[in-house]
């Protein structure tokens, strides 16, 4: 024998494709037989099921003539073009299904394809959660989040996987409207899905973490540039080095001002990068009172000593030379 | 004269005589149609009219599971069916004794 099962289910999907413009049901009914009868036709034959039976285009027009069973007769002619369209490209897909298979190691792309539905209707699931936190407004990553909670969010994943995989099982036998509302829903989450990749992939190159809303540190810090130390007399420290409590280097901000030879220096761990961008003006000795707004109070404008709170090599030169103005 | 144009008119005659005797299921009744001498009966045909003699109330079925391959359906004549057949088979009749005595009379039997 040399017809495989494949070709027997390959031409029953023909013949069906042939007869997509009756009732399902009807359609149905003609094709109930169809399986046994090409398994036998093929047990009996030597060639392949076109040789003996014909193009299953033709077989399914004799069908429909022998059985007397029309078309919807309330169609168009535009309709019944369609129609016709659509069994055709459905044929010329079975085709590149049957082509492409040795590609994957498999008789089909389809047989390939068939154990990963399951896959499918996992991140079907994950998916549909996503959209509805994005629905109710909430900021878009990849867990979904009710009200801003993330136990609540992952409370609807479970809830949309659970309902994926039970839509899963049951959709096989979908027919008419709630398998035309389940493939608008599918095209609707494989768009979302697009979006929703391309937002999160901006985000994660992008240098902030502003797209991992799982992580709370650093949001607070995404918006400051640089760092300004000030002393006890309100006196700019330069060159100062921050660290943690385990001795890590604090690092914070980027240089944005060019330095003497008119090139952007490399970040360093000392603060600030861009003295000359400092928010409050230094205490000039001559002039007594010029309290910089919202500092500690510096009642003596008299340079004593550097700062003390800075571990590393302090740079006198700065400290003992107060820049002018403000820059900014 | 082409035969598949004949056989349109009489395949659904042909298939109730067919089943008078014995039940049977799809291919089953093809092969029987070949056998009778209806070589060039199509496998769409018979499936197709055993299809719309069922939808017309003619037939019943009935699955019979076989312990190589598929499960089969069997179609069997009802009272309806029956009744079909007789009154069918008496029109052919009457209408191929009109046929032979026409082709007898012009002269242009075989």
């Amino acid at each position: 024998m040399t017809v495989t099962g494949q070709e027997i289910v390959d031409y029953v999907d023909r013949v069906r494709a042939a007869l997509a413009d009756l009732p399902p049901a009807v359609r149905d009914e003609l094709t109930e037989d169809l399986p046994e009868h090409l398994a036998e036709v093929a047990a009996e034959t030597d060639g392949t099921l076109v040789d003996r039976l014909g193009e299953p285009e033709a077989y399914a027009a004799e069908l429909r003539a022998a059985a007397g069973a029309e078309g919807n007769p309330g169609r168009t002619s535009l309709n019944r073009r369609l129609t016709a369209g659509r069994a055709r490209a459905a044929v010329q897909l079975e085709r590149l299904d049957v082509q492409l298979g040795p590609l994957l190691g498999q008789p089909s792309v389809s047989v390939f394809l068939r154990p990963l539905r399951p896959a499918w209707w996992l991140l079907r699931g994950w998916l549909a959660a996503l959209l509805l936190s994005a629905l109710f407004g909430e900021p878009s990553g990849l867990l979904p989040r009710l009200d801003g909670s993330v136990l609540a969010g992952l409370f609807l994943l479970a809830g949309a996987v659970l309902a994926s995989l039970w839509l899963g099982r049951r959709s096989a036998g979908f027919r008419g409207w709630p398998r035309r509302l389940l493939r608008l829903g599918t095209g609707a989450l494989l768009l979302f899905a697009f979006a929703a990749l391309v937002n999160v992939d901006q985000h994660a190159s992008s240098d902030y973490f502003r797209g991992y809303e799982g992580v709370p540190v650093g949001n607070r810090y995404d918006s400051i540039q640089d760092v300004f130390v000030y002393d006890e007399q309100g006196r700019l420290v330069r060159n100062a080095r921050l660290f943690d409590q385990n001795g890590v280097p604090i690092r914070l901000g980027w240089p944005t001002c060019v330095d003497g030879s008119g090139v952007v220096p490399p970040p360093r761990n000392v603060y600030p990068y861009c003295p000359e961008q400092a928010p409050f003006a230094p205490p000039s000795p001559s002039t007594p009172p010029p309290a910089p707004t919202g500092s500690t109070s510096p009642t003596t404008p008299a340079p004593t000593g550097s700062a003390t709170a800075v571990p590393g090599p302090t740079d006198s030169a700065g400290t003992t030379t107060p820049t002018p103005a403000p820059t900014r | 004269m082409d035969t598949t144009q004949l056989l349109k008119g009489v395949l659904d005659l042909a298939v109730l005589a067919v089943l008078r005797e014995e039940d049977g299921y799809g291919y089953d009744i093809l092969r029987r149609l070949r056998e009778a001498g209806m070589e060039e009966v199509g496998d769409a045909s018979v499936y197709g009219t055993l299809r719309r003699l069922f939808a017309a109330g003619l037939l019943t079925t009935y699955v019979v599971p076989s312990e190589s391959g598929p499960h089969r359906k069997y179609y069997a004549l009802n009272a309806a069916g029956r009744d079909q057949l007789a009154r069918s088979g008496k029109t052919w009749r009457s209408f191929a004794t009109t046929m032979d005595t026409l082709l007898d009379d012009r002269g242009m039997a075989a």
